[in-house]
């Protein structure tokens, strides 16, 4: 196919759809709410719940399954552009259809590279660990086990490729590729963030799953890693949470801070380039923020010990608490159409923010008063298979095939917008973000503001351990 | 423009200040939140040096630590079952087997079958189980002796634990002798670590020989395991310990209890661990599965209680490392760790895994080896029928 010439499958889609909805907010918000709660309660009980049908949550089975689900969509919609379905089709399906046929290519691309990439061919003829069959040849390895260690690998590669796979699209704006037509710009988006997925994964995880063995494999992965000393664990948990900022600050800036600060940079490669590594550094100050966090609600990490006070879990539970964001964001975004806008966007962005930072902590508390009685998962924060990333990924995941599959439906209509109206959405997009430019007053307020920030933060360390002495979550 | 030149906009002012609000925050947590300089708001750890007095010695004779004989077929039936949260009670393990099949059962259902025959026909209520559960044969059990003598000479027997299967647990009661200590009242109590099914289902062997023994237990259980002693004949005293340090639970001077708040696998919370100081020796900790972690146990310990020299000195029982001779990394975290707290004699096995107990030994830790007898897997931890003293020889 021709560059820009023909099929545009689902090029601009999600822009290029005008939701309407059918009755005032916040009636289409909580009826979207109620509805897909209800689709995740039935299919958490069906795929997960320890309790129900399938009882995928062994943990690391559902957990691997949930995650890469999650890209599977994210591979659709942002990298392939609901490739090769036609935007005739898009636009003219009934989003229940539409949504059940993509879902379930959805589900069988995810088993094909499960089953058939990872466990079939990497783990035949790359890493044995990832093939549970190869494992089950160590000594005194037992099933269970075999498929739970494999299951782990794939999941730590997830962690890193759902962070990349948007954030070549959020942050490097597809670049070089944003000009080839469907499948190309897919297949090279596609083979370029798998391919660095794979390098970080051998960075950051491959010594995790080198040390899994007895004895450490020291001559094919480096052991005792060399974060040891810095994350106080030889766990590769230390970057399965830094990871899981990066999943999380992508879509933050995707969803309700609209590209926001790094959309003001004019110039398109340092704009790409401060996107990238700028969403790197926020995650890694989320990173060190909910580590902290955790010290100053519980006590300082000793190593060695297990579960709430050992290092290791207290990193991975900086991932598991930074998904708590997303949960609020990704449903202002979808379901209430990014509110509030009133303002100039850096007020906008700080008030979702904080709205955000508040829905979090509430849906955290929560989580955790009732997730043992109504998922089946163990009672108390800290526990080898309390995995609450699975529940709240499976949740987003269900919000996403029905956002990018199903327009919202029925809560809101789905009609193409008008030419008119994508340009006119084009210049008011342009007005925004030309709104905010250097000015004597913004610079004031910037330096005013950063006290402010600064000082909010050092409020927030005062108040943390006090808050969670007062509340209390887990009788 | 949205200001003239010289001229304050207040709308330019807060576009600046939300930017600025939400650069500072991120500034202070990615410079700050890492730092050094953020140990300054940990409080200092404040010894509060409780004194629950000293004893002269420990002896701990291994009943059973075998709490099953197969890792496959337990970790078979756990997958089986939908993995390591599902409910204990619903497993259809022995003695709570309805002939559903696999994660099909449930206690009350179990319990119908063989309440009528507890404690006294356990041969028969074994019998009919065996056809009704899924792998009976796998069940073994966890159990302990533990011989306290006072300072004063006065010895006292606990039993830490009643293991699971009625037909083993009978068996090893009888090679070490302890139908005929229940039977002669020389067993003071029965002190159940925690509720899962190879420490604590195996109770109606106890109470056939001594129904009215003192129990303590979890005061965490659920109320399935709460009904279990009731069904299972117990008419003795039933002391619930409370989790955390306020929940210290005295019984000798030199020992007491201690419940860890702590989640554990197969829908199971909190662990009760023995805490004894012996003269001249040091702080000994008798657990049986040490789901809160032997480092936990050392640092609340240090914390809370005052102690011979200052030292921690021994351990007995189960550490949960891996239980399954599965591994992660963080295990190694606490093989690297355990080194840096000075035990002076570790008689570990049960779910400390025979791949850990090699791990420690290769790092040279003071672990008492077993016999491998009685089914007990590997001579690199303390067996069946095995013995470990602290403060006197065995």
């Amino acid at each position: 196919m021709e560059e820009g010439v023909g099929e545009r499958y689902g090029i601009g889609y999600l822009e290029e759809r005008k939701l309407i909805q059918r009755w005032p907010q916040p009636i289409p918000a909580i009826v979207s709410l109620v509805l897909t709660l209800a689709v995740f309660y039935a299919t958490w009980w069906i795929f997960q719940d320890p309790r129900g049908w399938l009882r995928m949550y062994t943990p690391y089975v559902g957990y691997m399954y949930t995650r890469w689900w999650l890209i599977m969509l994210i591979w659709m919609v942002y990298i392939f552009n609901y490739w090769p379905f036609k935007r005739n089709w898009l636009e003219k399906s009934h989003p229940l259809v539409k949504g059940s046929i993509l879902t379930a290519i959805s589900v069988l691309i995810l088993y094909v590279l499960i089953e058939g990439f990872f466990t079939g061919m990497f783990g035949n003829l790359g890493l044995a660990y990832f093939n549970p069959e190869r494992i089950m040849k160590l000594p005194r390895m037992t099933e269970f086990f075999a498929i739970e260690y494999a299951s782990l690998a794939c999941l730590m590669f997830a962690a890193i490729a759902s962070w990349l796979s948007p954030a070549w699209v959020v942050a490097c704006e597809e670049v070089p590729w944003q000009n080839l037509g469907q499948p190309a710009k897919g297949i090279s988006i596609l083979v370029m963030t798998f391919f660095l997925s794979t390098l970080i994964y051998f960075m950051t995880m491959h010594s995790h799953m080198g040390i899994l063995y007895y004895p450490w494999q020291y001559f094919t992965s480096i052991a005792p890693p060399y974060w040891e000393k810095f994350a106080n664990t030889v766990s590769g948990n230390f970057h399965v949470a830094w990871i899981m900022c990066c999943t999380v600050t992508v879509w933050i800036v995707e969803t309700i801070w609209e590209r926001f600060p790094f959309s003001l940079i004019k110039t398109n490669w340092l704009r790409r380039v401060t996107a990238f590594f700028g969403i790197i550094a926020i995650a890694w100050a989320m990173h060190f923020f909910l580590y902290f966090a955790q010290e100053l609600t519980w006590g300082p990490a000793i190593r060695g010990t297990r579960l709430i006070n050992a290092p290791d879990w207290r990193w991975l539970h900086v991932g598991e608490m930074a998904v708590f964001f997303l949960v609020p964001a990704i449903f202002i975004t979808f379901y209430c159409g990014n509110w509030p806008k009133r303002f100039s966007l850096p007020v906008n962005v700080l008030l979702r923010t904080a709205i955000t930072i508040a829905a979090a902590a509430l849906l955290y508390i929560f989580y955790y008063k009732i997730s043992h009685d109504f998922l089946g998962t163990q009672k108390g924060f800290m526990h080898e298979q309390q995995f609450p990333m699975i529940p709240t990924i499976w949740l987003i995941n269900i919000w996403l095939a029905h956002h990018w599959f199903m327009d919202n439906w029925p809560a809101w209509k789905m009609v193409p917008k008008t030419a008119d109206e994508i340009a006119r959405e084009h210049a008011a997009k342009e007005a925004k973000l030309a709104e905010v430019r250097w000015t004597p007053s913004l610079g004031w307020g910037l330096g005013i503001g950063a006290l402010c920030g600064v000082a909010i933060y050092f409020i927030t360390l005062k108040i943390l351990p006090w808050m969670y002495q007062s509340i209390t979550v887990i009788k | 423009m949205s200001e003239d030149k010289g001229k304050f906009s207040r709308r330019d002012f807060f576009k600046g200040a939300a930017m600025g609000v939400l650069g500072g925050a991120f500034l202070g947590m990615g410079v700050y939140s890492y730092s050094p300089w953020r140990k300054a708001h940990f409080p200092e750890v404040k010894r509060k040096m409780t004194d629950i007095g000293a004893c002269k010695s420990v002896k701990v004779t291994n009943i059973s630590e075998t709490s099953w004989f197969k890792n496959a077929v337990l970790t078979g039936d756990i997958k089986g079952a939908g993995g390591l949260l599902v409910d204990q009670y619903t497993y259809n393990w022995p003695p709570f087997g309805d002939g559903t099949g696999l994660g099909k059962g449930s206690y009350a259902k179990g319990i119908a079958k063989i309440m009528h025959l507890l404690p006294n026909n356990l041969e028969e209520a074994w019998s009919i189980t065996e056809k009704l559960s899924v792998n009976p044969d796998n069940a073994g059990g966890f159990a302990a002796l533990v011989e306290v003598e006072e300072m004063n000479g006065k010895k006292h027997k606990y039993l830490l634990d009643s293991g699971w299967s009625y037909k083993w647990m009978d068996e090893c009661f009888k090679r070490e002798g302890i139908d005929q200590m229940l039977k002669n009242r020389e067993i003071e109590a029965l002190i159940i670590s925690h509720e899962h099914f190879d420490h604590f289902w195996g109770v109606p062997v106890t109470f056939k020989y001594d129904p009215n023994i003192t129990m303590y237990i979890p005061d965490t259980f659920y109320p399935e395991g709460l009904q279990y002693i009731r069904d299972a004949g117990h008419k003795g005293k039933l002391i619930k310990v409370k989790p955390g340090p306020k929940g210290l639970n005295p019984i000798i001077p030199g020992v007491a209890t201690l419940l860890f708040d702590v989640p554990i696998i197969c829908r199971v919370y909190g662990e009760q661990a023995i805490y004894a100081n012996v003269k001249d020796h040091g702080l000994v900790s008798v657990t049986g599965c040490c789901h809160f972690g032997i480092i936990q146990f050392a640092e609340t310990a240090f914390r809370e209680f005052k102690y011979e020299k200052d030292q921690l000195y021994g351990i007995y029982g189960g550490l949960h490392i891996s239980p399954f001779e599965d591994w992660d990394p963080k295990y190694d975290d606490l093989v690297i760790s355990l080194g840096k707290y000075g035990f002076q004699k570790v008689g570990c096995n049960h779910c400390t895994g025979v791949i850990c107990a090699k791990k420690f030994i290769e790092r040279g830790y003071p672990i008492q080896k077993g016999t491998a007898r009685f089914r007990s897997p590997d001579p690199a931890y303390l067996g069946n029928g095995d013995r470990i003293g602290f403060g006197v020889e065995v």
